[in-house]
């Protein structure tokens, strides 16, 4: 031991003696003598080595401890607690700003714990209030607010959830810029103040905005009006109501707001409206029509509302429909005008050549089961008819809704016919307007304006004209004309490229500003900050109220102040009361009692005549219309470069990062094209180049393009390249339909992304066995008629076939779970919206993977909504189904028999749990997943530039290879609750399990404090108390999460529905997320009420014998195959079908609800 | 110059040696009839001093691709795994179409050396030597495709049950970790039993050798051979107990690599028909690549005498009952398809067929069932370029295969929402190709710097290993000689 010791020691001093300059150290050290504890011979010998290797122990920060470091040091931990909730004084999260380490942690404030803010965000003009999730300072999820009046839900819809990720947009505008050379905000300060002495009054000065209310800014605009009487302020919103304003101008002689109540009305027709999607209206629409769909808590005579949808182009509405008559946009006129004659309205109109159209298009037709065998053939003009005779006998329990592409007339007749049926104050009602021009006129006057060189300075707050304006209207031509234009925004567009500007600077999102807003109910809603600006303060960052204000030479322009102000203003009372009404507002998200009241206001005498107005004649069947309607993922175009927009499947064509023109399969076969071709578009005014996607359910003569997309360069990374734009051919007198359009073949093609029919367009592609497809549709999407379902509540489970459930395994023992999560998904009330999808994305740091990688199949959504058309043709499918599949966390888990490494394995409470740490990614458990439900992180996505297309051999490479990655900003999206996978693993739904996280703190802790054991009662977790992200979201509450083993609770209920069943229920997994059948309420039969999943004919029971199966013992039940009657099936399929061999194979033996009793 | 010669003929440059003639045995052994000349013939391909152009030419073909798997393959890593085709329904493809493939390659090699061993299946001498290499090679071709087409190829260690910190063994119910000991164990046995069969030839191109470097190389993986009795004695245990052991392998290898299929739950996958299949399948595309080899290395090396056209025609004959066993199981899969009633599993053999890879699925038929049918045809069994051509057909017919098990099978399962298509990428293709370049690579240092052919097992079954070999007094002992003639009558 001596020896070796002095031979280590002689060793050290000789590299000592060489090394060490200072040469201090003796052979053997004089520690020796001074410690008696050492760790190990280095240590003794007192080395440089050791030295280093001691510090190196406590890490590099451990020095920092010392001298001047320290205070970096507490910088750095001070960044992890810094921020949030100090006010928004310390709401920055830039760390090098504001530090506040927590050395006395504020009383409210709990590192870790997030916090809820209600705020409202303004989507064109129309407020959806929200509640805000934030963490540490950062938002990072949004959901609607569901207390506030106007809101139904806690649904906020897909496009407000992705403003939380436009927020962190790394391309936001940052820097104020005067003349293109960076500036402050000061120095416009003062140049603006110079500048408004060249406007006395007003004159010369122009503002250009969004739609803007609420009362701040309604008394700003009234003071402006007052102070500064010459000068303008137009708003424009590429998406608006003018048709509306038009239409109840010419009914009610005003212009007014639409308010309807689908829960009351029995009988809906919608006029091309979308009122299920892009016109839901925050919601309420799909809330009030869910509630006359929804089955449970009905007696078994359930009734349940009829929708008549009459649409040029497949919707959600349309798929969330009864009956549906695909129309071209320019006949739905003169349907309307013929509801008006048939019901009544003296001066309607039934045009003959419309009538015998629909005579001649037929809706379905098949091969009726009803034992004659008889050929059933539903035309349109039957449905027409059935529609009249529901809407005369269900007076006062109807509504006829029009759409916001209709002309004006459209929706005058609508206002008219909901009188004459006395719908009026029973399922709509109305609210007046208190604007005197339509958004188009706004526009059109200032432009003039412009042109006439009246405008001498324009400022224009967070709009895009040049890009969105109507094409005729010239926006680029006039702004040229302008002296000075200042822009306020928050990202740099079209506008700001098309001209040279005085000043552009950076404007504030609304989750960074003080303001308020006017709900569609009119209740006051306050918009309130979560962050600072994550602008610098001297670039600007600042609110339109408070530019407003400093425009006019207001002392205060605190954003904060100036809505407390007029706040005060309007509230009658003390300060002290004031200050309780405040706060209680600001915790609340809105003002109460603030709505205004709906009225009921008569249709004018000269209304029908007004409405009759306009060309009646209909135009040629050769004429092909452009529909140009709403995109329900960018808006206008504003979210563009949200990738979670870009991602997110369109609800119908399942399209992601583009837009088409879409049409049926018969135009595209007319014009000799097909889906990914190129084409000219050519109107007579300008033509437009598109990319083609052809899909069922568009009307002859119909192909449709979505605005937003197109936006090349200008609009960022995320957008460049994203779809096709057709505002150049949107014209101010043909906003949402051209006629005669001619479509050129350009030769090329285009990659188009879809996440459903992945490069195959499904049962339109001929290389895939449509059987194969239509036979398995019946056990997939159970579906019956409401007819069927008060038969017999437990029809589907005579639609697939559970020959035996026997496990190869033994199945994971979840007997004792405290709880047994499981989630109820209901077919019935879901309309494929996608919100839950998008929800889903920002609650769970889900990356999106770029166009290229979509194209490869390999979206990481962990919701997705699949899109089945049954029956029918392939231009006209009989119904349009949708279905969200998640994780359906089978107890018997196929991936968890596979997965080597035991990465994904059960919890106690029975949830399918992946452990991201162990996964080594085999994906043998993708492979072996029956529901395609889990996703693989093929790249670093997190860290990888979700760029629309990778192109040469590293461009694959995660960004981290580059020398800048993606912005940190993008990373304060994400919830730290939920871990952010790398490359490599596998990751899937996780039933929220952070939300069921904390609410087993939350309540466990809330128990101990109460005592604990000694309360002589469990600790528990309340139904609702956890609501998934997906829950949250849906408009409809189709998606409903909790505990099996409450046996009061909501979910439990559920799956002892009737109604319920397991998706594959034939692999015995076992899952916790179930389906509730599909029930709708056609009009007329229809041949596809699945039948064809059972299958008896083609299981072959003939062959080897129902003794084998034992049907008895395997769950049948109630629902033998007596009733079934298998020798009539087989008899069935020997039946000559004529052409309609795939419907037929699938008819019921169930049709509409009648059990053929023929065994 | 002795009765065996009697039904030899030439012919286009080979000799024919597949006339079976009554009372006469076949000889596996042409040309020679000295034990040396043997020995020459095999080492003398180790000692030239001159290396044929065509080795050179074949190697560096071999050492071109291999690169290029090496590029593929560090380009995989350093990127991920999404530098393949895959997608999500479609997560494997072309790495476990070529993992079962290799695997599928390296079958014949054991079962000629223990099978055939353990059946007194004398023919086998003069192929089992490079078919073992093969085996070997190809079972580290399909080594590497486990390995690297794991996410995160960093831990693949976790798939062995190692003990570690994190106290987690790997799960034992899944196919993949009885991959991992089957292969492995595969991989092990194959090895040591073509090691010891290798001993007794090391020794002698030990005691040939000339330069110094030579006789150290070979001297130390001789492992001191000597050639006495009593070695002898060992190794023939040793070979024998192996040949045991791997027996059971040559079922077990491909019957467990069937499983990761077989237990799944996919339509087209979850079926009790495969491992026999596999197996069936395995020896048809094993015996396939040995033909492959075969030929150009009998004529590159000069060994037509050894590996003689009565060895090809064996090899045919097992690739065409193989063939037939895999043709079985193919209508065997429709029959239990339309049988079973289920609808996904009867769509799945619908789509493979008529779906979207149905090109694929018929070149899988036309070369795996009807090309070895040719082989009833003995001018076809015999006629070199014939069989080569076929060997390469049923190669890439046993490549696709996999590839329609695996692809189609996942592209198209139950919901049809998910339903993809899978296409490579030229990763893919890159990697699998490279594959042939490591095999290449490999087999064509084993031919130049190892012997080639079982000097001393080939040494067993000439005429003149028989104890009586020159006798004259044949009608003195016919009994004895009758059972030789038995013997080597292959």
């Amino acid at each position: 031991m001596t020896g070796d010791l002095e031979y280590r020691v002689d060793d050290s001093k000789t590299t000592q003696d060489t090394n060490d300059q200072t040469g201090t150290r003796e052979p053997l050290s004089p520690s020796l003598q001074g410690r008696d504890l050492w760790r190990s011979l280095e240590d003794l010998s007192h080395t440089d080595e050791f030295k280093a290797f001691s510090d190196r122990e406590f890490q590099e920060g451990a020095q920092n401890l010392e001298g001047e470091d320290r205070r970096q040091f507490m910088k750095i931990m001070g960044a992890s607690f810094a921020l949030a909730g100090l006010g928004t004084a310390a709401c920055r999260r830039l760390p090098e700003t504001k530090i506040a380490p927590y050395a006395n942690r504020p009383d409210d404030r709990d590192p870790g714990v997030s916090v809820e803010y209600a705020s409202t965000c303004k989507l064109g003009g129309v407020p959806v209030p929200v509640v805000v999730t934030s963490y540490d300072g950062r938002p990072i999820y949004l959901r609607g607010n569901g207390d506030h009046p106007a809101m139904p839900s806690d649904a906020c819809g897909a496009m407000v959830q992705g403003t939380v990720l436009e927020l962190y947009n790394p391309e936001r505008l940052r820097v104020a810029t005067n003349n293109g050379d960076d500036s402050t905000w000061a120095d416009f300060d003062a140049w603006m103040k110079t500048r408004m002495q060249s406007h006395p009054g007003g004159a010369g000065l122009a503002i250009l905005s969004g739609a803007a209310n609420g009362p701040t800014t309604d008394s700003m605009k009234a003071r402006m009006a007052s102070d500064m009487p010459s000068a303008t302020w137009s708003e424009w919103e590429a998406v608006n109501d003018d048709n509306v304003f038009l239409g109840t101008k010419i009914a009610f002689g005003a212009p007014h707001e639409v308010v309807t109540d689908l829960a009351q009305a029995d009988i809906v027709v919608s006029l091309d409206s979308d009122f299920l999607g892009t016109e839901s209206d925050n919601g309420n629409n799909p809330a009030g029509w869910a509630s006359r769909r929804r089955l449970e808590g009905q007696p078994a005579d359930a009734t349940m509302s009829r929708i008549y949808q009459i649409e040029p182009m497949l919707t959600v509405s349309g798929i969330g429909s009864d009956e549906r008559i695909a129309l071209r946009s320019s006949r739905v006129p003169a349907l309307a005008r013929a509801i008006a004659k048939r019901v009544g309205v003296s001066g309607g109109v039934e045009d003959p050549q419309l009538a015998s159209e629909l005579k001649a298009s037929v809706n379905r037709s098949f091969t009726s089961h009803e034992g004659t065998h008889e050929e059933v053939v539903v035309t349109d003009a039957d449905i027409f008819d059935k529609m009249i005779e529901d809407l005369e006998s269900h007076r006062g329990r109807c509504l006829v809704l029009a759409g916001g592409g209709q002309p004006p007339e459209v929706h005058a007749l609508a206002a008219i016919l909901n009188e004459k049926l006395g719908n009026v104050g029973r399922t709509v009602s109305y609210r007046p307007v208190a604007r005197s021009r339509t958004r188009v006129d706004a526009l059109t006057a200032l432009v003039k304006d412009m042109n006439a060189g009246a405008v001498k300075t324009l400022i224009i707050f967070d709009s895009n004209p040049v890009y969105d304006a109507p094409a005729d209207l010239e926006f680029a031509k006039a702004l040229s004309k302008v002296e000075k234009v200042v822009y306020f925004g928050t990202s740099l567009n079209e506008t700001t490229d098309a001209a040279q500007f005085e000043w552009v600077i950076p404007g504030v999102h609304y989750l960074e500003a003080w303001g308020d807003a006017t709900a569609t109910d009119g209740t006051v809603s306050i918009v309130q900050p979560l962050i600072h600006p994550l602008v610098d303060d001297s670039q600007g960052g600042r609110s339109m109220v408070e530019v407003l204000a400093m425009l006019m030479g207001d002392e205060q322009t605190d954003g904060l102040e100036i809505l407390r102000d007029t706040a005060r203003s309007r509230f009658t009372g003390d300060d002290y009361a004031f200050e309780r009404f405040w706060r209680q507002a600001l915790s609340d998200g809105y003002e109460k009692g603030t709505s205004t009241p709906t009225s009921t206001p008569g249709v004018s005498s000269g209304a029908m005549a007004a409405a009759m107005r306009g060309s009646n004649a209909l135009s040629s069947d050769a004429v092909i219309e452009l529909a140009i309607y709403q995109d329900g993922r960018v808006y206008d175009g504003r979210f563009a470069n949200v990738g979670w927009m870009q991602e997110l499947p369109d609800p119908v064509s399942k399209l992601t990062w583009d837009n088409a023109i879409y049409m049926g399969p018969e135009l595209a076969k007319q014009q000799g094209l097909v889906s990914g071709d190129m084409v000219t578009l050519k109107t007579e005014n300008g033509s437009i180049e598109s990319a083609v996607m052809v899909m069922p359910g568009w009307a002859s003569g119909t192909c449709s393009l979505s605005i937003g997309y197109g936006r090349g360069e200008s609009a960022g990374m995320i957008a460049n390249g994203a779809g096709f734009n057709v505002y150049p051919i949107r014209r101010a007198d043909g906003m949402s339909l051209v006629s005669k359009v001619t479509l050129d073949k350009t030769g090329e093609t285009y990659p188009l992304a879809s996440t459903q029919d992945h490069g195959i367009y499904g049962s339109l592609d001929p290389s895939v066995p449509e059987a194969g497809i239509q036979e398995r549709l019946p056990s997939i999407v159970r579906e019956g008629s409401l007819e069927t379902y008060q038969k017999d509540p437990a029809f589907n489970k005579g639609l697939a076939h559970v020959a035996h459930s026997l496990s190869l395994w033994e199945e994971t023992n979840l007997d004792g779970a405290k709880f047994r999560w499981a989630l109820s998904v209901d077919l019935t009330t879901c309309t494929g919206c996608s919100e839950c999808v998008v929800a889903c994305q920002s609650e769970n740091n889900i990356p999106i993977v770029g166009k290229d990688q979509v194209i490869r199949g390999r979206e990481m959504s962990w919701i997705r909504i699949d899109r089945y058309f049954k029956g029918g043709t392939a231009s006209n499918p009989e119904q349009v189904v949708t279905q969200p599949v998640c994780c359906l966390h089978c107890e018997n888990a196929p991936c968890e028999q596979v997965c080597p490494v035991a990465a994904t394995v059960h919890d106690k409470d029975g949830l399918n749990v992946m452990v991201y740490n162990r996964c080594i990614g085999t994906r043998y458990c993708s492979n072996n997943c029956p529901y395609k439900v889990r996703r693989f992180n093929w790249f670093d996505y997190q860290r990888r530039e979700p760029v629309r297309e990778q192109e040469g051999l590293f461009a694959v490479k995660p960004s981290y290879y580059t020398s800048e990655g993606p912005s940190d900003f993008r990373r304060m999206q994400f919830n730290p609750e939920v871990t952010v996978r790398s490359r490599g693993v596998m990751e899937k739904c996780s039933m929220c399990s952070q939300r069921i996280a904390k609410a087993k703190i939350q309540y466990k802790n809330e128990w101990a404090q109460a005592g604990g054991v000694s309360t002589g009662k469990d600790w528990s977790i309340p139904d609702g108390a956890i609501r998934t992200a997906c829950q949250e979201a849906c408009s409809t509450g189709a998606i409903v999460f909790g505990d099996l083993n409450d046996p009061e609770s909501k979910v439990n209920k559920l799956f002892s529905s009737p109604r319920t069943y397991d998706l594959l229920a034939e692999l015995n997994t076992k899952n916790r997320v179930k389906y509730m059948a599909l029930v709708t309420n056609p009009a007329f039969e229809r041949s596809v009420h699945g039948h064809g999943g059972h299958g008896h004919g083609d299981h072959g029971h003939g062959d080897h014998g129902h003794g084998d199966h034992g049907h008895g013992d395997h769950g049948h039940g109630d629902h033998g195959h007596g009733d079934h009657g298998h020798g009539d099936h087989d008899h069935d399929h020997d039946h000559d079908h004529g052409d309609h061999d795939h419907a037929d194979k699938h008819v019921s033996a169930r049709n509409n609800g009648k059990v053929v009793n023929d065994a | 110059m002795t009765t065996m010669n009697v039904n030899t003929e030439v012919r286009s440059g080979e000799t024919d040696n597949t006339q079976d003639v009554p009372g006469s045995r076949a000889p596996l052994v042409l040309n020679m009839d000295k034990f040396n000349q043997v020995t020459q013939q095999v080492c003398q391909v180790a000692e030239a001093r001159r290396t044929p152009m065509a080795w050179y030419i074949t190697f560096a073909i071999g050492l071109g691709l291999l690169s290029l798997l090496g590029f593929c393959i560090v380009y995989l890593i350093v990127t991920g795994v999404g530098v393949w085709g895959l997608n999500n329904p479609v997560m494997w493809a072309y790495d476990i179409t070529n993992f079962v493939f290799w695997v599928g390659i390296g079958h014949a090699g054991t079962l000629i050396s223990a099978i055939l061993f353990l059946f007194r299946q004398k023919w086998r001498t003069g192929i089992n030597r490079f078919a073992e290499a093969m085996t070997i090679f190809a079972v580290m071709c399909a080594g590497i495709f486990p390995g690297i087409h794991v996410g995160r190829v960093w831990v693949v260690y976790w798939l062995f049950p190692l003990p570690n910190q994190m106290e987690m063994w790997p799960q034992f119910r899944s196919p993949l970790l009885w991959d991992v000991f089957a292969v492995g164990t595969y991989f092990t046995v194959s090895l040591l039993f073509w090691f010891t069969g290798l001993v007794p030839d090391l020794a002698t191109m030990r005691d040939r050798a000339k330069g110094k470097i030579q006789q150290i190389a070979y001297g130390a993986f001789a492992l001191g051979w000597r050639g006495s009795n009593r070695h002898w004695h060992r190794y023939e245990r040793a070979y024998l107990l192996l040949a045991a052991l791997s027996t059971p392998l040559v079922l077990s290898v491909h019957s467990v690599v069937s499983f990761d299929f077989a237990t799944s739950q996919l339509p087209g996958w979850h079926t009790t028909i495969f491992p026999p299949y596999f197996v069936a399948g395995a020896i048809f595309s094993g015996f396939a690549m040995v033909v492959t080899l075969a030929i150009p290395a009998r004529e590159m090396f000069g060994l037509k005498n050894l590996i003689t056209l009565r060895h090809l025609d064996n090899m045919n004959k097992v690739i065409l009952l193989t063939g037939c066993m895999v043709g079985y199981a193919y209508a065997m899969e429709f029959f239990i398809a339309w049988y079973s009633g289920a609808i996904y599993e009867k769509f799945a053999f619908i789509n493979r067929a008529f779906g979207q890879y149905w090109w694929a699925y018929f070149l899988m038929v036309s070369c795996n069932v009807i090309t070895p049918q040719l082989f009833w045809f003995k001018a076809i069994r015999t006629s070199i370029p014939i069989m080569f051509a076929l060997s390469l057909l049923v190669n890439v017919g046993m490549w696709f295969e996999r590839f329609v098990i695996i692809v189609t099978s996942l592209a198209n399962d139950f919901l049809p929402s998910s339903w993809d298509v899978f296409s490579p990428t030229w990763v893919d293709i890159g990697t699998f190709f490279g594959s042939f370049g490591l095999f290449l690579t490999m087999f064509m240092l084993f031919c130049r710097f190892l012997p080639m052919i079982a000097i001393a097992e080939v040494k067993a079954v000439m005429p003149e290993a028989d104890p009586h070999f020159g006798d004259d007094h044949q009608g003195d002992d016919s009994d004895h000689g009758h059972a030789d003639a038995k013997e080597a009558h292959a």
